[in-house]
């Protein structure tokens, strides 16, 4: 089949290099769509900017840090708690917003007096947090404002406060990417090293890629507790400040998301020697395999295999009373980029769900050749999709639920087709053994759910049934 | 040998995270040091741990393996010149659909 131009897409042909359905015998060196590229004129984008993969996705994670957002109050409002990544201190990270509220006057004069002042305000009015994060938006870079320079003046004033500067506006990538990797490589070059933590096992590492949605870095760590490792530092679910100054002390990276933090991991092994390990987090067979290899590493096999066991015992009964009822259902997912590389043979394999089209707004070439190589023939894959565009595959593949953000999720639902949250979830977390029954029993609720079929009454025509 | 060197390549295909690393060389690294591993356990031969990075290849070489033993019950039943021609094999298709001929155009930039 090769590349596709959609029927809605014939006044924007460009878009045929974005998608792609793969038939028997092809490989990624065939066909390979292009993306992490600019979104076209013509076509509706449903993706975010670069400053808000840098504050949603990572630096908002973290727990103890006052995350300043230098702009209009809307960048920080847009990007706060929109994401459920909740923290064993009370979720003080999705209790509050901070924004230096820039107004006219601050564009048209500056806005690093203003910028001061706001973190001066916060400091003040939270005394427990010493630590933050400073995002630059479009509004303040564009004006030339330098919040580097402000915030060393405000250490300097203020020794016992910790500082990290994002300089990563929204225009400054094609996607939420950027931010990623803007906020990644900050961090490594001028963060990590500089705390050392102490060590209270002969077995640590760096769990990598993981932003705890609904609690899933508490749920793995219950695993690495069992198993008597330290993880050094979370990147950056339920993570302090201070854990992630002292990655280097780790002795392996172990990589989920590969594709917002696959360049911290990159750089911890050229500059500190640490090697990389990457797992699926999500999906029972995954979930094993993953544990295995840290198991192998560390020489503590035995050890995984009791824990696989007692996992096994506890859930696998409750995932194949879901896969008994899901095998055969059809599955969309439309994120951001590597869960569709980390689900579609998960589902298969462990509810007998084929996933038969997939779409990613910020993915790079190499999350489009893992995806095609794991998935299936006859599977939709999409970058940076329109709306015109899901309207269209919807019609082709028939999907029984769709796993995606809010934004489509809204499309989809005035189509009667169930949704899931695909980002934050619907009731997590998802990972792990106990977390992918959750993500079964989502589904099941979702293509069962009687509300569908009620949605299609005209309550104007007749009277509902139920 | 063809056709085992094409069952191994598409488990590895639809299995295996270390086969997309970012950069070329990176994918390199991957191939060499797990495959390698890989063969040297198939053969019964003594793995060198020295390094965190020989332990990591170890670590994704071990559960490869195992995989590929309770997958392809012939690789049992082969002998360690075969299995180690294979496994070149394999490196060799890997390299080829990963790195020589991936149409990714990130993986020759010098910066992560």
């Amino acid at each position: 089949m090769a590349m596709k131009l959609l029927n809605c897409d014939t006044t924007i042909p460009e878009r045929e290099r974005h998608v792609y359905i793969k038939e028997s015998g092809e490989d990624t060196t065939q066909y390979l769509p292009i993306s992490n590229a600019p979104t076209l004129p013509g076509t509706l984008s449903e993706r975010g900017c670069a400053f808000c993969g840098a504050k949603l996705v990572i630096g908002g994670v973290l727990k103890d840090t006052i995350q300043m957002i230098h702009g209009p109050f809307g960048c920080a409002y847009d990007t706060w708690h929109t994401k459920r990544y909740p923290s064993d201190n009370d979720n003080f990270q999705l209790k509050y917003v901070w924004s230096t509220d820039m107004k006219e006057k601050n564009i048209v004069f500056g806005g690093e007096k203003q910028l001061k002042q706001s973190m001066i305000e916060a400091f003040d009015e939270m005394p427990n947090i010493k630590r933050m994060f400073v995002y630059t938006t479009c509004a303040t870079a564009l004006i030339g404002d330098d919040p580097k320079a402000v915030a060393k003046k405000v250490m300097a004033e203020r020794p016992d406060v910790d500082i990290f500067v994002v300089e990563c506006p929204g225009f400054a990538g094609v996607s939420q990417s950027k931010g990623h990797h803007v906020l990644n490589i900050g961090w490594i070059n001028e963060k990590v090293g500089t705390i050392d933590k102490e060590i209270t096992s002969p077995y640590t590492m760096n769990f990598i890629g993981d932003y705890n949605i609904q609690g899933d870095t508490q749920l793995l760590q219950q695993y690495w507790d069992r198993l008597g490792i330290q993880v050094i530092s979370h990147f950056t679910g339920n993570a302090n400040y201070d854990d992630l100054r002292s990655m280097h002390q780790a002795q392996l990276n172990v990589m989920n998301c590969a594709r917002s933090a696959g360049y911290i991991a990159n750089e911890l092994k050229k500059r500190y020697g640490i090697p990389r390990l990457d797992i699926d987090s999500w999906g029972f067979s995954y979930m094993a395999s993953g544990l295995r290899k840290v198991g192998a590493f560390f020489g503590i096999e035995d050890k995984v295999e009791e824990l696989i066991a007692d996992e096994y015992a506890k859930w696998k009964p409750k995932l194949d009373w879901y896969k008994e009822r899901l095998t055969g259902k059809k599955m969309a997912i439309w994120t951001g980029g590597p869960r569709l590389w980390h689900w579609t043979r998960a589902v298969e394999d462990d509810l007998g769900v084929q996933v038969v089209a997939m779409s990613s707004k910020f993915g790079h070439q190499e999350d489009f050749e893992k995806v095609i190589a794991r998935g299936r023939e006859g599977t939709v894959y999409i970058d940076d999709a329109n709306e015109l565009e899901f309207f269209e595959v919807i019609d082709m593949v028939k999907p029984d639920v769709i796993f995606t953000g809010p934004r489509v999720g809204e499309l989809v639902k005035k189509l009667h087709i169930p949704y899931i949250n695909g980002h934050a979830y619907h009731n997590g977390p998802y990972m792990g053994f106990e977390g992918f029954v959750n993500l079964a029993r989502d589904m099941y609720n979702a293509v069962n759910s009687p509300l569908w079929q009620l949605a299609k009454n005209d309550v104007r025509q007749k009277e509902l049934s139920v | 040998m063809n056709e085992k060197i094409e069952q191994l390549v598409t488990f590895i295909q639809q299995n295996c995270l270390w086969q997309f690393f970012s950069r070329t060389w990176d994918r390199e690294e991957n191939i060499e040091g797990i495959l390698t591993k890989a063969a040297e356990l198939l053969t019964g031969k003594q793995s060198m741990l020295e390094t965190t990075a020989d332990k990591c290849f170890h670590a994704d070489a071990r559960i490869l393996v195992s995989d590929f033993k309770s997958q392809f019950p012939w690789i049992k039943e082969t002998s360690a010149d075969d299995v180690k021609a294979i496994l070149a094999g394999v490196k060799e298709r890997m390299r080829q659909l990963t790195i020589t001929g991936s149409k990714n155009e990130e993986l020759n930039i010098q910066n992560y």
